[in-house]
């Protein structure tokens, strides 16, 4: 029972690094959907973030850089989505779609770049918290982690104040709604649609550098593995609210971290199933919340101001 | 806001050809548009661009053997790119093919492993069905929570893709199943003879599927313009509430169309294993399931479309090869034009398929 | 005696969209605390002018000037910012959020970024104190009642200072008390020195409250009168352009008369689950238009939907020629159907002409055989319905969003009454159509009337309903109030049974009085 303890401890860890990614993507994926559109580029954007994050970091040893650069870039490709969704009107799945497959031909295509360079990828620096890590499960879940839990915890406070106590917020939440009555009074739904996807690109590509530079240092490809996906399922599951999803990205994280841990359980089950375990569920936490999910009202609708 | 259009060209009424160029022209164009900036692209990494395109352009088209490859590579972009054509026409957006297809391939490969006694058509036409079923049945639980439930087929399928890609390494992995012994890739063994599709060319890898594929291509189209159930399902793809007014029952039309699609994609695994792979492991497909997505785009949701466009990304991918091996530039940068044209498709704004997405609840 | 300020004027005022001049070099004025009314018919360009006052839409030229400096709108903001509201036919609530959340959208803040919440609220109060408009700030607007809604509409405005409100057909979707309270509350407003600008297309409510009425017909300004010395059928008289002793469409007697489509306790709940027909008892006859007339909202709608089968009712029975509705809801040979929103429910606009000729019978014989439809059997009968009803169209091979609406609107009637069903349902068919097309479609559901059919004519048009039915109830609130014969009457008559005034048997017999 005693080899139990770190079996669990390590488990926590992981679920807790498992779930930041998803939980960096989904603040900025949140302001997204929340103005109404559904972006499945995010997934590209997490792509393009974890892979321009660990180029920063091997060329310019520093990690804020290599997150500036991941961040830049999310923002960039989520440009490209804005810019074809609002301004263009272009229906959102095949935008979203065209997205991702242009983050992965792209990652693949300068991927030997990368491998070329031998340098050491600079990871998230890991906070010192002195005594608090030896807390009893606690300790390693919270304090025996890299810098990025604190982000992740932070940054998810920030937004839900910004989005629920804030006029800019207000407005968002409304643009979701409905867009004719903020045209009406006075505001631009255009800049707040754009703002609201460029958000979700900024924080996709942050939750890709928090992928690929968070104990790992280095990219894989396809290393999203549809995660982008799992953090859609979770804003629906999480009813669009920020700790509810935040939960939720927990849970999946947990998903995540136990495939990993599979083998070292002499489990019986072949390891395929572990694998699939964060994608099942999703399926049943979707199919399980019919009629008790309130998507936002003009979720998926283009919005064009000559009917207003 | 009327257009006149003059439907008579040389006192013939051309009102289809017309059409049909004027869809044409705007996936041509984006695609121009992308060989354009995927060309910058390729100089930046020091190569030639129109040497690179070259080499596509021979290794797809330059002999018998490259033309082999170009149709052993269409086949399963055209079948899946035809049932991608399907769904949206019947107003679905199947992300789930690449699950669909393993699931296929699986079961295409459990019959064609099968020592039946039988003359090798009725083997290929057994290890098919099983393909088209194993795809359907992947198809199922979308297809019934979209119609039924009114929740949005796309996460769900691509969740179940990967559900059904671990399920079908695990298959491979496990002997009692349908893997090989002895060998350091995990595989399935071989598929009997009988069960090989058979090659058209010899000398060559185009086998049977080609045909297969072109000949539902021409089927779907006349399914879709000339009978009453594609009718009815374009109906439901292009305005539910109409559909309904007009006593078409959405929900199972819903239904059917997406395992029907399913059907295709499983189709497109099965074909894959009896023509081409003839044993099934792991990542085999690499993506071939979202290329069809492409692929049906681009040829303008119509079968016919649908057959030029694959032909053009079969040809695409095996003159990749020739291109990586010749110039050096990684045939990834197929992928990269794939995505640049459908970008530049939908921002050309002609790409408007009005899919209706549901929300996750039906609205109260 | 001092002219009274002049707060608002607009000149010359054009607005053209491709085919049609919405507004045509429209001048008006308006002076400071004065409520001023646009009437007009449907389609006479009152929103369309108003819109562009509010910076909505751009005018083609023409020049706003307020209090005498010349402005140039070209947004809602720019609006807002000059002391310009607007409450719109269709509320700009989001209905998710708190009467307050809406108050604060769009509110410039006290100590930006944050909201504040306190400091609003209490505005909120105050100001529901000093006007009477009672809204609970904390109540999300989706539970708020049509009339409380309507107010805190107003109090945004409020909010916001405004001197000038414009609203758009405010009294549509109220009831007789919530109308009068509303007057009441706009006296007071001007009372404090705001002008409003009353849209409206009710020339009873013109009546009531407007100091000064501008009339708009067709694009162009008719004039513009005081309401002192003006009256109700001078008004009506340029508003629609005719006398109002309406042209009543000329039709051959019908004697003979069966009933066709009897209705029989029929109940029905709306989306909301409210009750929206109560116990309606009704039948229709052979050879009759039978013209419903009600403000938007009382049940007309859920009425039709109930005749064909698109919506199950609670109580009661339909019965076409002694059959259920329910036997016969797909039979198209029975009952024909032209809705009220055709691009929603009446057509597939990417379809062709023809696809959409046969949306309904592509299954039948000579169509279908074997599964297979016979195009070019359907393109030829399609021909042949497109010259009989008179549809303008280069063939019948092209998309149908290429048609004007009102051609839209005719190939759905041809479809619907091909097959020369006994009862054909009309729900608001010219909804959105030029008066052209509305009278092509006028002439077409006589035609129907006169070769035999049982013609139901709903429509939110007074003058419509007068021209064409045979008879004429009025749906008010989901009951009838009342059955009077086409050609005895009244504009006044009609008009109070909208108003929910139950027709008296005494009064009906007020000939002449148009």
């Amino acid at each position: 029972m005693e080899d139990m303890f770190p079996q669990i401890n390590t488990f926590l860890q992981a679920t807790i690094r498992m779930s930041i990614p998803l939980i960096l993507t989904g603040i900025g994926t949140l302001y997204t959907e929340r103005c109404g559109i559904i972006n499945i580029g995010v997934e590209g954007n997490m792509l393009i973030g974890a892979f321009a994050g660990v180029a920063g970091a091997m060329v310019t040893g520093n990690i804020y850089i290599a997150v500036l650069c991941a961040i830049i870039t999310g923002g960039l490709l989520s440009l490209i989505f804005a810019f074809l969704t609002v301004s263009r009107r272009a229906d959102q799945m095949v935008a979203g779609f065209g997205v991702n497959l242009l983050a992965t031909g792209i990652t693949i295509t300068l991927m030997p770049y990368l491998n070329a360079n031998r340098t050491r990828a600079v990871l998230f620096p890991v906070v010192d918290t002195g005594f608090l890590k030896d807390i009893p499960i606690l300790g390693p879940l919270l304090f025996d982690q890299s810098i990025a839990i604190w982000l992740a915890i932070i940054l998810t406070l920030i937004s839900t104040w910004i989005l629920y106590k804030t006029s800019w917020g207000l407005s968002l939440r409304a643009v979701g709604e409905n867009s004719k009555a903020v045209a009406t009074a006075g505001l631009s739904v255009i800049k707040l649609r754009y703002a609201g996807i460029l958000l979700g690109g900024i924080f996709g590509g942050l939750g890709g550098a928090a992928l690929s530079l968070n104990n790992l240092g280095f990219f894989v490809q396809n290393m999203t593995q549809s995660r982008g996906f799992i953090v859609l399922a979770a804003l629906v599951v999480g009813k669009w609210n920020p700790v509810y999803f935040a939960v939720v990205c927990l849970f999946f994280g947990a998903a995540d971290a136990l495939q990993l841990r599979a083998q070292a359980f002499g489990s019986v089950l072949p390891y395929q199933l572990y694998l699939m375990l964060p994608y099942l569920l999703t399926i049943v936490a979707l199919a399980g919340l019919v009629g008790k999910t309130k998507a936002p009202k003009e979720y998926a609708k283009p919005y064009d101001p000559e009917q207003a | 806001m009327k257009r006149e259009q003059d439907a008579t060209m040389f006192g013939v009424n051309s009102q289809g050809l017309i059409d049909f160029l004027l869809a044409g022209s705007r996936p041509v164009a984006s695609v121009m548009l992308a060989f354009l900036v995927s060309g910058v692209i390729i100089l930046l990494q020091g190569v030639n661009p129109l040497e690179a395109y070259l080499a596509v352009l021979r290794g797809a088209f330059g002999d018998k053997v490259a033309f082999g490859n170009t149709c052993v590579r269409t086949t399963p972009l055209l079948i899946g790119g035809l049932g991608m054509t399907l769904g949206i026409r019947g107003g679905l957006f199947n992300v789930g093919a690449e699950g669909q297809l393993y699931l296929g391939a699986a079961a295409a490969t459990a019959v064609g492993l099968l020592p039946l006694a039988v003359p090798s058509w009725l083997h290929i036409l057994l290890s098919l069905s099983a393909g088209i079923l194993g795809g359907s049945l992947w198809a199922f639980l979308p297809a019934y929570l979209r119609a039924f439930r009114g929740i949005s087929e796309i996460v769900v399928t691509i969740m179940l893709n990967f559900v059904g890609i671990y399920f079908v390494s695990y298959l491979v992995h496990e002997p009692r199943l349908l893997a090989q012994e002895g060998v350091s890739y995990a595989q399935s063994r071989t598929i009997l003879e009988s069960a090989f599709l058979p090659i058209l060319v010899k000398g060559t890898s185009m086998h049977l599927g080609i045909i297969i594929a072109v000949l539902l291509g021409f089927i779907l189209y006349f399914v879709l313009k000339y009978t009453s159930f594609g009718f009815r399902t374009r109906m439901v793809g292009a305005n539910p509430d109409a559909a309904s007014y007009a006593a078409v029952n959405v929900k199972s039309s819903l239904f059917v169309t997406l395992l029907i699609v399913g059907g295709f994609s499983g189709l497109v695994g099965a074909v894959e294993m009896l023509g081409f792979k003839h044993s099934l492991y792991d990542a085999f497909s690499g993506g071939m399931g979202y290329e069809t997505i492409t692929v049906a785009l681009l040829g303008g949701v119509n079968p016919l479309g649908v057959i030029v466009s694959s032909f053009f990304f079969g040809g695409l991918k095996a003159g990749g090869n020739l291109m990586q091996q010749t110039v050096g530039v990684s045939t990834s940068m197929v992928q990269v034009i794939q995505a640049l044209a459908v970008l530049f498709l939908v921002g050309i704004g002609f790409m408007k398929p009005k899919l209706k997405t549901p929300k996750t609840t039906p609205p109260h | 005696m001092n002219e009274p300020a002049l707060l608002l004027q607009m000149k010359g005022i054009t607005k053209k969209y491709p085919g049609v001049i919405a507004n045509d070099r429209i001048s008006f004025d308006v002076r400071s605390g004065e409520i001023h009314a646009l009437l007009g018919e449907n389609g006479a360009g009152k929103s369309t002018l108003m819109k562009v006052l509010y910076g909505l839409h751009h005018p083609d030229e023409g020049e706003i000037y307020l209090m005498g400096e010349r402005i140039h709108i070209s947004s809602p903001k720019v609006a807002v910012d000059a002391g310009i509201g607007m409450v719109h036919q269709h509320f700009m609530l989001v209905e998710n959020m708190t009467a307050l959340d809406n108050v604060m959208l769009g509110l410039h803040q006290a100590k930006p970024p944050r909201l504040d919440v306190k400091g609003t609220r209490e505005k909120f109060i105050q100001l529901v104190e000093k006007y009477g408009l009672v809204v609970d700030p904390d109540m999300p607007v989706w539970q708020l009642s049509v009339g409380q809604q309507q107010w805190l509409e107003i109090l945004k405005l409020l909010f916001r200072d405004v001197k000038l409100l414009i609203l758009d057909e405010p009294t549509a979707v109220l009831t007789p008390a919530e109308t009068h309270q509303l007057f009441k509350t706009l006296r007071f407003l001007i009372g404090e020195g705001r002008s409003i600008i009353f849209i409206t297309h009710k020339l009873e409510e013109v009546q009531e409250v407007a100091d000064r009425i501008t009339v708009l017909r067709d694009g162009k300004l008719v004039g513009t009168v005081d309401k002192e010395g003006t009256t109700l059928s001078q008004l009506a008289t340029m508003m629609i352009g005719r006398p109002v002793s309406l042209a009543r469409k000329p039709r051959p007697k019908n004697d003979e008369k069966k009933p066709v489509l009897v209705i029989d306790g029929l109940c029905c709940r709306n989306e909301r689950g409210l009750e929206a027909l109560k116990s309606i008892n009704l039948t229709m006859y052979s050879g009759e238009i039978l013209g419903v007339a009600g403000v938007d909202g009382n049940g007309q709608r859920e009425l039709a939907e109930c005749i064909t089968g698109l919506r199950r009712p609670t109580h009661g029975q339909i019965k076409i020629k002694g059959k259920s509705i329910t036997e016969v809801v797909d039979d198209p040979s029975l009952l024909g159907y032209i809705p009220e929103d055709r691009q929603k429910t009446g057509l597939v606009l990417d379809f062709t002409v023809t696809e959409n000729l046969f949306l309904r019978t592509y299954n039948d014989a000579p169509f279908d055989r074997w599964g297979i439809v016979q195009w070019d059997i359907a393109q030829t009968k399609a021909e042949e319905l497109v010259k009989t009803y008179d549809v303008r169209t280069p063939n019948v091979m092209v998309p149908m969003n290429t048609l004007s609406g009102g051609n839209q609107q005719k190939v759905v009637v041809a479809r619907e009454t091909n097959a020369q069903p006994p009862v054909i349902i009309g729900s608001q068919p010219t909804r959105g159509l030029d008066l052209g097309a509305m009278d092509s479609l006028h002439e077409l559901f006589l035609k129907e009337r006169n070769r035999g059919a049982a013609v139901m004519f709903i429509s939110t048009e007074l003058s419509e309903v007068m021209a064409l039915g045979d008879r004429i109830i009025v749906v008010f609130n989901g009951e009838i109030m009342g059955e009077l014969d086409g050609d005895s009457a009244s504009v006044l008559q009609v008009g109070e049974m909208m108003m929910g005034h139950r027709l008296q048997p005494s009064t009906s017999n007020e000939r002449g009085k148009k």
